[in-house]
């Protein structure tokens, strides 16, 4: 299990890159790498040379996140504005813009069936379902408020960050500002329980794909931490990065992690270890995303792809076997 | 058996006395004697008998008796008999003189000895005997010379005079003259071979002081012979065994010594020796009575010298210093010269290196250094008192001696190590790694405490990875190897035990079931502390969290590993649990300083301010005030009240100022190179505005706290620039803000963040500032301020570019998008305010919005005039373009009318040109109606707008100077100055309030409504400014906490430092108790 650079673009983007996410591959073309970035636009590149596929404008204030729609047809982008802008892949023709005031956008997945996007709401302490045939806004999904809030606490707690559906679609996790996380059953549109152990904002979380119930969480505290979600119990909780974990995605086979961190490094774990294997260190400022290319072909780990951006403007590729 | 006959006076018969039944009463011998008038020499020969039998008394009586006068006149031409019994009767009571203890009858009985030896002389002056008794008196009583010039007299009358032969060998070999003693004994032996064993003793002695060990062995052996119950040659036979220094040798010494014990419980010389073997192995009560015995019958003062050493290790190796101190005392008191037995002078500098007095220790230590030059002990116990005593330099020097006296010496290169540690930690670890290679050369095992130090330092310089080893050398196999490894799967935990991870203990107890070895022997601990701070410097927390747990779970009351994991779980922000396992620490030690402040500084986290003053104020007392931290939290503390602006207080505000600038100072004053006190002193001369001042001491704090791993001062760099910032280097300022940012924070801290967008929005960099608020927003998404301010930067680069005098239509477009980038961001924190998401009035971000909303009308106008201009000027640009084109068509057409003429085809050129010229009208009036119309009367008018916005803005401008100034004061709060800024906010409110509703009132007419809203535009501005200003202030203040934090965090991290040193404390114990050991074994040297 190792990762190897493949190839680096430096000032990818004018600005800081904060998100990234692979298309998955139609027939016509290969999966792409979309990027997004304070500068304000998203990019399209194409593996393995990072060719530049098409610059998308649109957008004001910096991206925060953008995610691909299972199909690779469409995607969507997310600013600080808080749009949500749904766009043809291939065309770069605006099939929505996605607004639901006052919760802003932060991270966005949509599910394995492509047929809801889920859209992490910020202060509003919930997660905004979007139908991606009509695009109407289906459910939000509200983090239940703690029974007595002091009224000394300024701000909101519950402030949601990030946003995972289980493999299976049923189950939908969002991670906020206090380091919760918070399952909901999607199909019931319910709340179901907390996981707890953070303290720190979870930026980033994932479902393990072939362990449906194993979902992963990085932190400001530094540390990945693994969850049974259903269980609600921390199976397990990784360290080493020296400061935010801001990003963790898991190999499409389930045996590896990817995160990205402030501590300028993308780490590879082992999952079956539960430690760090790998560490690498070619960015020279904040990993944002990492993200793992998903498997054309089930089973077979080579020619697996690694991608990360970081503020350092520049995005990264590598391959992993 | 022998009997003597007692004449009877005038008959031939004889009274046969037995000699083994003579009568118990003397007197009825002394009458026989006296009746019958015996000659004296049956006297002396009863006198004798009964000496023999032991029956001292009537010895006495019949001597007595027989020197009485009336014997004196009846046998007055009997003179040699009765000079004997004088002499007996001398001998007797020098004999007495001698073991006696006591000073007085000591002297009496030397007294009458003397009387009769006088009384003998008087008879003859020439009786050798007399002489000799005279001789032996004069040895007791210690006039050595005279004693040589009496025996000199019978030696000179009879060379071969036995008793004096040996009383001169005495007197030789008491002045030391142990061949001429030797040559004495030897001839007593050849005149008189049968003589008792006691003169062999003699020669032994002088053989053994001749260091012919062997001979004098033969000697005493021989002694033995004649006389088994020889008590002196058997101690000396023991003490020759005993110096062997072999198990079997020792042991028959001491079988020697038992026996001679047996025979005589009273030689002060034996019961010494059985003392120091009784201290060796460990009978302190036996070495007590042996020694009070010893010094009860002897008054030798070498002897008793060694008595009240003996006495006196006793105690101090049971720890009873005062009295150990005394009795080495004593024994010193009992030397003339330190060389005879140095000894007592490096046991009462070590008890006094205990007790505290340096300076009396250092004497007797140097004593025992001008007998032992090149003690290697000794060199390095005058070292580190050296260093005790402030004078590190020298110290140094005496150890350097010490490694260069023995350079195979590794106990010289820990020592050496040891002191090194606190001035210069590499030559530190020299010394250390030479101590170590020296051992494991030499086959020893590397003690714990060194590789523990060697791993430390390396883990001060950063040197991680060789840290690790060494700490992993010193901690050794155990169970935390496998933890380490992570062979032990050990995070399991529900959901419930998941907050709670760093308290549980389970994990130990299932695998205690599960008869895994948790044994952790306690010279271990500290190594495997530092190990565990160490994992946690590279980041792996788990297994730093368990070794932490196991040091607990081992031995609870180990207040560091809670306040580790306490900040492990403070730092992940699990406030909760941190608070617990402080507490955990507080019931270990309810004064723990370092406890308390940590608490403190979670109450505060907590925003529990008046329970975090009361927690500081105990910490600080718990420590006598001596503890530099819970001060510094203090004045932190009080600094932080000044700061905060919900409550306006000046008076207050002074007094906490104050407060804390005295805090600080205490601190310094305790601590001159305390970087924390320092910043602080620092801060408050900035709030001050003694800016140049201040910047010298963050400059100087910033440069001394480059050196450590361990010590991170972001604040200093924050502080410096905002010292920058405050001074109008905003170039510098915001290079500090970055730097600081990424060096200490990983870009992660938003705050910092917020400070440099300031210092862009004050150098009027709306760009930079707009993107460092965006990277804000970014990082700490719920923190709307940084919204809101974002907002009032987009506003604010409309407003600036549109009214900026020359501006392109992509400025004003730029600046139009930015508006509404703004507009919306406003509205989206309108929208939010009433789920009460932040803090805000919900009205004023209504006037953003309506401001914004205004500006954008107001931009539209101005956008239009730009594209008019823009395009007016194209227009000119594209006639001009067309003239020459045209030109260039004619001239073309020119040539190729002429060329045409020349073929006759002018006609079909004629038409090209025609249609050319169609084509160019086409695309020019494409352009134009390209174009909105524009009206001219727009135009002026927004013109005259324009006059009058400029005209109106120059004087708002001052004022926003001014303002500014103002806000920048307060951002820097001197008391007085917020006091007016704060009026002006209101007044500002005020003001803002009404142009607003004039906005809505006077909408009609045009231009008071221009001037009315640029009013408050103005005002707006200010009002955003001061807006900006308290999340800024906040942070700050938040900042500020930030800054405890920081040295909160210090704090733990320090915590292995001051581990550290109270391990090197230990250390150093050790090493005095090494040091004590080396002493001891010599101390087996000692011979009187």
């Amino acid at each position: 299990m190792k990762i190897a650079g493949l190839k680096s673009v430096e000032n990818a983007h004018d600005e800081s890159v904060w998100a990234a996410a692979w298309v998955p591959a139609t027939e016509s073309r290969p999966a792409l790498l979309l990027t997004g970035s304070l500068d304000e636009t998203v990019k399209l590149w194409r593996p393995d040379e990072l060719a530049l596929e098409r610059t998308n404008a649109g957008h004001f204030l910096g991206v925060v996140s953008v995610a691909a729609h299972p199909s690779g047809v469409i995607a969507a982008s997310a600013s600080i504005d808080s749009f949500v802008r749904v766009f043809d892949v291939d065309t770069n023709a605006t099939i929505a813009t996605l607004e639901a005031p006052p919760s802003e956008v932060w991270q966005m997945q949509f599910d394995p069936k492509g047929t809801t996007l889920a859209v992490a709401g910020g202060g509003s302490a919930s997660i905004k379902l979007w139908d991606t045939a009509t695009w109407e806004l289906i459910a939000t999904l509200s983090i239940p408020r703690p029974e007595q809030p002091k009224p000394s606490e300024k701000g909101n707690k519950k402030f949601v960050l990030s946003v995972a559906w289980s493999p299976d679609g049923r189950r939908l996790a969002c991670g906020s500002m206090d380091g919760t996380i918070s399952i909901f059953d999607v199909a019931r549109a319910k709340f179901l329980h907390h996981l707890e152990g953070h303290f720190m904002p979870v930026r980033s979380l994932v479902f393990s794909p072939v362990e449906p119930r194993l979902l992963f969480s990085a932190s400001d505290d530094a540390h990945v931490h693994m969850y049974d979600s259903e269980g609600k119990s921390l199976v397990g909780s990784m360290s080493g990065h020296a400061s935010w974990v801001l990003s963790v995605d898991v190999s499409p086979d389930g045996a590896a992690l990817a995160t990205g961190s402030s501590d300028r490094t993308v780490r590879l774990w082992d999952l079956s270890m539960r430690a760090a294997v790998q560490t690498m260190s070619n960015h020279s400022d904040q990993v944002w995303g990492v993200a793992f290319r998903p498997m054309a072909g089930a089973g077979v780990r080579a020619g697996g792809r690694l991608a990360s951006v970081s503020d350092d403007k520049s995005i990264s590729l590598y391959d992993y076997s | 058996m022998a009997s003597v006959y007692i004449p009877v006076q005038n008959s031939e018969e004889e009274v046969r006395v037995a000699l083994d039944q003579l009568p118990r009463d003397a007197s009825d011998i002394l009458d026989i004697l006296k009746a019958e008038q015996a000659p004296l020499d049956l006297w002396l020969i009863i006198a004798r008998e009964y000496f023999k039998q032991g029956k001292i008394d009537q010895f006495r009586q019949i001597l007595e008796e027989g020197s009485s006068p009336e014997i004196d006149e009846y046998y007055a031409d009997v003179r040699y008999e009765r000079i004997a019994i004088l002499n007996a009767l001398g001998a007797y009571y020098s004999y007495l003189g001698k073991i006696e203890t006591k000073q007085r009858e000591k002297e009496e009985h030397f007294i009458l000895a003397t009387q009769y030896y006088n009384k003998a002389s008087r008879i003859d002056m020439h009786e050798p005997s007399t002489w000799v008794g005279k001789g032996q008196l004069l040895l007791g009583k210690g006039e050595i010379e005279q004693a040589f010039a009496a025996f000199k007299i019978v030696l000179d009358g009879d060379r071969d005079n036995v008793p004096a032969l040996l009383g001169q060998a005495c007197v030789e070999f008491n002045r030391g003259r142990y061949s001429d003693s030797l040559e004495l004994y030897k001839r007593a032996l050849i005149v008189h071979p049968d003589c008792p064993g006691a003169v062999r003793l003699g020669i032994g002695l002088c053989r053994y002081k001749l260091g012919q060990f062997e001979k004098a062995r033969q000697a005493f052996l021989r002694v033995l012979q004649l006389d088994p119950e020889n008590v002196e040659a058997l101690v000396a036979l023991a003490i020759m065994d005993m110096r062997t220094n072999k198990v079997g040798g020792i042991r028959r010494g001491v079988e020697k010594m038992h026996k001679a014990f047996e025979i005589y419980p009273y030689c002060a010389m034996a019961l010494n020796y059985l003392a120091n073997h009784f201290f060796f192995t460990g009978q302190h009560f036996l070495v007590e009575q042996l020694t009070e015995t010893a010094l009860a019958v002897t008054t030798h003062g070498p002897t008793k010298s060694h008595s009240y050493y003996n006495l006196a290790r006793s105690y101090h190796s049971k720890g009873d210093y005062e009295k150990a101190g005394l009795y080495y005392m004593a024994s010193v008191k009992e030397i003339n010269k330190p060389h005879a037995f140095i000894f007592p002078y490096y046991g009462l500098g070590q008890v006094q290196l205990k007790l505290g007095d340096f300076r009396s220790s250092l004497s007797n230590f140097e004593k025992v250094l001008e007998v032992y030059p090149d003690n290697c002990e000794t060199l390095r116990v005058l070292g580190h008192i050296y260093v005790q005593l402030g004078q590190v330099e020298k110290g140094q020097e005496f150890m350097r001696k010490a490694t260069k006296v023995d350079p195979r010496d590794a106990q010289a290169f820990l020592d050496l190590g040891e002191l090194l540690i606190s001035s210069d930690t590499g030559a530190a670890l020299d010394a250390f790694k030479t101590a170590r290679s020296l051992l494991k050369k030499g086959g020893q095992e590397v003690p714990v405490e060194l590789l523990n130090n060697i791993g430390v330092i390396h883990f001060e310089r950063g040197e991680l990875e060789l840290a690790e080893q060494s700490l992993k050398e010193a901690v050794g196999d155990g169970v935390w190897r496998s933890f380490i490894e992570g062979k032990v799967n050990v995070s399991t935990a529900d959901a419930t035990a998941c907050t709670r991870l760093y308290k549980d203990m389970q994990i130990f107890t299932q695998l205690e079931a599960d008869n895994v070895n948790l044994e952790l022997p306690w010279n271990k601990v500290t190594a495997l502390f530092n190990l565990a701070r160490l994992l946690e410097q590279l980041h792996r927390m788990e297994i730093a969290s368990i070794l932490y747990r196991l040091i607990i779970y081992k031995y609870p009351d180990y207040i560091d590993a809670y306040l580790r994991l306490a900040a492990i779980s403070k730092a992940q922000n699990n406030i909760q649990l941190s608070i617990e396992l402080v507490n955990d620490a507080l019931k270990v030690n309810e004064k723990c300083p370092n406890a308390l402040s940590m608490l403190g500084e979670l109450e505060l986290k907590n925003d529990d301010w008046v329970k975090a003053k009361e927690t500081f104020r105990a910490a600080s007392e718990a420590a006598d005030g001596k503890d530099s931290y819970s001060t510094l939290s203090l004045g932190n503390w009080n600094y932080f009240a000044a700061m905060r602006n919900e409550k306006r207080a000046p008076k207050l505000e002074a007094t906490h100022l104050e407060k804390a600038k005295e805090l600080y100072t205490k601190v310094l004053v305790q601590h001159n190179s305390n970087l924390y006190a320092a910043n602080g002193a620092g801060v408050v001369l900035a709030e001050k505005g003694q800016f140049d001042v201040s910047k010298d001491i963050f400059t100087q704090v910033q440069e001394a706290a480059s050196g450590s791993i361990f010590i991170q001062l972001p604040d200093v760099w924050v502080n410096i620039a905002h010292v920058y910032f405050a001074q109008g280097n905003f170039a510098l300022a915001v290079k500090m803000y970055q730097n600081c940012l990424r060096k200490f924070y990983h870009n992660t801290d938003s705050h910092i963040l917020l400070y440099m967008a300031r210092t862009h929005y004050e150098a009027e960099q709306w760009q930079d500032c707009k993107k460092t608020l965006l990277r804000a927003i970014h990082l700490s998404p719920a923190n709307y301020v940084l919204r809101f301010d974002a907002g009032v930067a987009m506003q604010k680069f409309s407003a600036s570019t549109l009214q900026k005098q020359k501006r392109t239509a992509d400025e004003v477009r730029s600046a139009v998008a930015e508006l509404q980038n703004a507009v919306r961001v406003f509205s989206q924190m309108a929208a939010g305010a009433n789920l009460h998401y932040h803090g805000f009035d919900e009205k004023k971000i209504d006037t953003h919005v309506g401001y914004c909303k205004h500006l954008l009308e107001a931009a539209k106008v101005h956008c239009e005039v730009a594209q008019r201009e823009e395009e007016q000027a194209r227009q000119r640009l594209e006639l001009a373009r067309q003239l020459a084109l045209a030109e260039e068509a004619r001239r073309k057409a020119e040539e190729q009318r002429k060329k045409q003429l020349e073929k006759r085809k002018l006609e079909d050129e004629q038409k090209r040109v025609q249609q050319q010229e169609e084509h160019f009208r086409r695309v020019k009036e494409q352009w134009k109606s390209s174009m909105p119309a524009s009206k001219r009367r727009e135009r002026s008018d927004a013109d005259d707008e324009e006059g009058g916005h400029s005209e109106k803005r120059r004087r708002k401008g001052g004022k926003r100077r001014k303002k500014e100034r103002s806000s920048k004061s307060q951002y820097e709060t001197e008391e007085a100055e917020a006091e007016i800024d704060d009026q002006e906010d209101e007044d500002a409110h005020l003001n803002y309030g009404e142009p607003a509703d004039q906005m809505h009132d006077q909408d009609d007419e045009a231009e008071e409504n221009a001037q009315g809203v640029l009013a408050a535009a103005g005002l707006e501005d200010s009002d955003a400014e001061v807006e900006a200003v308290p999340p800024v202030n906040a942070s700050r203040r938040r900042k500020a906490w930030s800054e405890s934090d920081e040295e909160e965090e210090q704090r733990p991290e320090s915590s292995p430092v001051r581990e550290n040193s109270a391990e090197l404390q230990e250390s150093d114990g050790e090493f005095m108790a090494d040091k004590e050991k080396p002493n001891r074994d010599e101390a087996v040297d000692d011979e009187d």
